[in-house]
């Protein structure tokens, strides 16, 4: 009988205690990252992807201070989260599976571990907004990606359709200009919303064609991306282009699934915070892309990530 | 020893994550780079159907994304 109970104690999931756990280690999670452990919390980031999320698939970020010439997304992630670590912050690689956030004690639970914590910082991010359009499915990953700076390679001298034109879609543009020639960007607004910078770059290649106020109808192929059919928004006419990579920049989705019902979310799954970037929830802040806000860059998910590591300190400071 | 081939590009943050999760596990594998390696990028396309990196090879099994039950699950990581 007491060998059985030993047995069953020994199989417990792992669990650790810290002062604070923050969810996502891009800007904002590795910027709270940076404050936490300089207040001397004992924090722990945890990240599914790597270290920097979204900006790492940035090839050169132009408009962060203090980079005159711009620095790489993946190589200021890489400092973020050296910096955090010099001031005693821990980062462990895993995907969140769900968790607890009522009460004093907070959980997040990993695939073979949890993370206690009296304090959380929600800093999970947004992924690419998916494309609706007939094939979208189908072709995904045969033709439709989200991610130039990843794929853009195996798309050597074919022709490309960005779907969106902000700032992402122009970015990942000008990038895909190394590997083709033949770009068109389709947007569903009559004018292009990206910063007047990019799109003087994007435009002083003559060759790069727009159709702007249009619709992507469906992305078609027998196995992979063969052909577009657009549809003009202002009079419905349709016509279909060749193309052979569809890249997608559309606007993002909030990736706060694995919150459940207990943080408030805005009508499109944003989490909703104050000024001190609290929660409804005690204890748990929010920052970054995840939450509420108008204007998502790696300078502001980095502010907030100081705001929400302050906000923690005096939190605890009350308990 | 499972073979293991981690079709790559060096600007993926996936691809890096896959790494440094196989370094981190203590297997070893070929990273096969097809933003340089145009063959070895058309070799990709054709065994798995897919234009997106990664894909991880393990003895003949595909792998497409970062799917770490998967990768566990053939490698026996536990």
């Amino acid at each position: 009988m007491l060998q059985l109970k030993m047995a069953k104690q020994e199989t417990k999931t792992a669990e650790k205690y810290f002062d604070l756990v923050i969810i996502g280690g891009g800007p904002a999670g590795l910027t709270a990252g940076i404050y936490a452990g300089r207040a001397r919390l004992k924090t722990v980031i945890i990240e599914e992807m790597i270290a920097g999320g979204q900006s790492a698939t940035t090839e050169l970020l132009e408009n962060y201070p203090g980079f005159k010439d711009g620095v790489g997304g993946v190589e200021l992630a890489m400092a973020m989260e050296e910096q955090a670590k010099r001031f005693g912050t821990e980062v462990i690689y895993d995907r969140v599976a769900s968790v607890k956030l009522s009460g004093d004690e907070k959980e997040v639970r990993l695939a073979n571990s949890v993370i206690k914590a009296k304090a959380v910082i929600i800093a999970s991010g947004a992924s690419p907004r998916r494309i609706n359009a007939e094939g979208a499915d189908k072709f995904h990953g045969k033709g439709i990606s989200y991610c130039a700076t990843c794929d853009g390679a195996l798309f050597r001298d074919k022709r490309i359709v960005i779907v969106g034109a902000g700032n992402s879609a122009i970015e990942e543009g000008i990038f895909m200009q190394r590997f083709t020639g033949d770009i068109t960007f389709v947007q569903d607004l009559p004018y292009l919303t990206a910063e007047k910078i990019l799109q003087e770059r994007i435009k002083s290649h003559p060759q790069t064609k727009f159709y702007l106020g249009t619709l992507i109808k469906s992305i078609n192929g027998t196995d992979r991306v063969e052909s577009v059919t657009l549809k003009v928004a202002k009079d419905g006419s349709e016509m279909t282009i060749p193309a052979d990579g569809v890249f997608v920049y559309i606007g993002y989705t909030p990736k706060t699934d694995f919150l459940k019902d207990e943080v408030k979310l805005n009508g499109q799954g944003y989490i909703i915070t104050d000024e001190d970037l609290k929660t409804n929830i005690d204890g748990v802040y929010a920052a970054g892309d995840v939450r509420v806000k108008e204007f998502r860059q790696v300078i502001t998910a980095a502010a907030d990530g100081a705001v929400a590591a302050h906000s923690v300190e005096k939190y605890l400071e009350n308990k | 020893m499972a073979v293991v081939k981690v079709y790559s590009t060096p600007t993926c943050p996936w691809c890096v994550r896959a790494k440094q999760y196989l370094s981190s596990k203590n297997i070893a594998y070929t990273d096969i780079n097809v933003a340089v390696d145009r063959n070895a990028a058309m070799e990709m396309v054709r065994k798995s159907g897919q234009q997106g990196v990664p894909v991880i090879e393990i003895d003949g099994n595909i792998i497409v994304g970062f799917d770490q039950g998967r990768i566990d699950s053939l490698l026996g990581i536990s």
